[in-house]
């Protein structure tokens, strides 16, 4: 019965991280074609986060960025080097949502109005947001790419895993870092 | 439920591994605590990652490349940025009656003035710029309206005979706004007004490529303002005749 109800639990965490891949490569892949359209838009976005001085910096990231979530969106859509992409993922999205936070406090504190009725476009490829659901937004994506990284969301993957080492299988049941 | 343990150092390829540029102390801790398996799967999710971003980034850039639409990498696009002061032009061909005079204190008005001045350029507000449209000198060529905003925008509602000039696509344009701007004696850049700054980035563009200073002039409020005030716009290309009046 244990062993049925663990099987159980281990299928349908399955099946959620295969939907919460899915979910992510769609909502990148979606994101980065609407910014890689237009790209002027997004450089202009880009610029407003006074995160460079040089030009040649600035337009690098408003050029390669979308096309890079792009590129993550469909491994993740395929299945392949999902962990890795996990990671690329995270390391987008915190320091992405460590930005938009503090731009969200400067609208705030020059506006004078409630944190949550913080409306702008953040350059994220869905126009202008309030920027709580923003931060819910990505904090459920870091939490979901988190999840793709512990080792779920395998099934129905072109390839989960790009580097093959030799491996032997251990029967203990512990499954920390699933390979 | 079977876990995978990882055998022999085969697949540990040390020029790529990115744990492996960590501090040797650091790096020395965290590999004792923790199993050897384990340490191996950290190590090659790590390096998937590096190859992740390291092909990623190759097909980001190619792609930007070979997309019409693709950004040129070493162009500034934000030439407004740099202070590049020029002398505000005061003599011919720019009319007291145009140039502006200084905006009311401590307001957003002020700071764009500051703005333009600090590029040198001038600028014309509402009331200047329905005046040039209505003088004479708009239908004989001597006043040209510049339009800044991209074609999607332009072709939904322009300034009734105003030129396109993307700032961002500059050399799509040159071929028909430059002899329009040479044989004009005033040019009126616009966008959409407020925080925009594409007019002031026509305005240096064209300034770069030889147009004089004292011609240009900013309207700072923009196809906004003018639309506001009810004057009418134009759809599609240019003198396309299609006339919209807008409410005010």
């Amino acid at each position: 019965m244990n062993t049925s109800q663990s099987s159980w639990n281990r299928t349908a965490a399955d099946t959620f991280a295969v939907l919460a891949r899915w979910l992510l490569g769609a909502v990148f892949l979606y994101m980065g074609l609407n910014k890689a359209l237009h790209p002027v838009e997004f450089l202009k976005l880009v610029r407003q986060y006074d995160l460079v001085q040089s030009s040649l910096l600035l337009n690098s990231i408003a050029a390669a960025l979308p096309w890079f979530e792009i590129f993550c969106g469909l491994l993740l859509l395929a299945g392949v080097a999902v962990r890795g992409t996990a990671v690329m993922l995270i390391v987008m999205l915190v320091p992405f949502t460590v930005l938009v936070f503090r731009r969200a406090l400067a609208i705030q504190s020059a506006l004078a109005i409630p944190f949550c009725a913080v409306k702008f476009d953040c350059g994220c490829g869905n126009g202008e947001v309030f920027i709580c659901r923003k931060l819910l937004e990505n904090f459920f994506f870091i939490v979901s790419s988190g999840w793709l990284l512990a080792g779920y969301g395998r099934n129905l993957c072109v390839r989960h895993t790009l580097m093959s080492c030799a491996a032997k299988t251990n029967p203990t049941g512990s499954a920390a870092l699933p390979d | 439920m079977n876990e995978v343990v990882l055998t022999g150092k085969k697949c540990l390829l040390p020029a790529v591994g990115l744990l492996t540029l960590l501090p040797d102390r650091v790096k020395d801790n965290a590999i004792q605590s923790m199993a050897p398996g384990r340490w191996l799967a950290v190590k090659k999710v790590f390096l998937e990652a590096a190859l992740v971003a390291v092909i990623g980034a190759l097909f980001a850039f190619a792609a930007n490349r070979v997309s019409p639409r693709g950004l040129a990498l070493t162009r500034n696009y934000f030439p407004a940025d740099i202070n590049r002061p020029v002398p505000v032009a005061t003599g011919a061909g720019s009319p007291s009656d145009v140039a502006n005079t200084n905006p009311p204190a401590s307001s957003p008005a002020q700071l764009l003035a500051v703005r333009l001045k600090e590029q040198g350029l001038q600028w014309v507000d509402g009331r200047q710029a329905a005046q040039l449209f209505h003088d004479p000198r708009f239908k004989q060529g001597s006043i040209a309206f510049i339009d800044a905003r991209d074609e999607l925008h332009y072709r939904e509602g322009h300034i009734p005979g105003a030129c396109e000039f993307d700032p961002y696509h500059p050399e799509k344009y040159f071929a028909t706004v430059l002899p329009v701007c040479q044989a004009a004696e005033q040019i009126v850049l616009y966008c959409n007004g407020g925080d925009c700054d594409d007019s002031e980035s026509a305005a240096i563009t064209l300034r770069d490529v030889g147009i004089a200073n004292q011609k240009l002039f900013i309207y700072t409020g923009g196809i906004t303002e003018w639309t506001t005030n009810g004057l009418p716009v134009e759809i599609g290309g240019r003198n396309s005749g299609n006339l919209r009046s807008t409410n005010k």
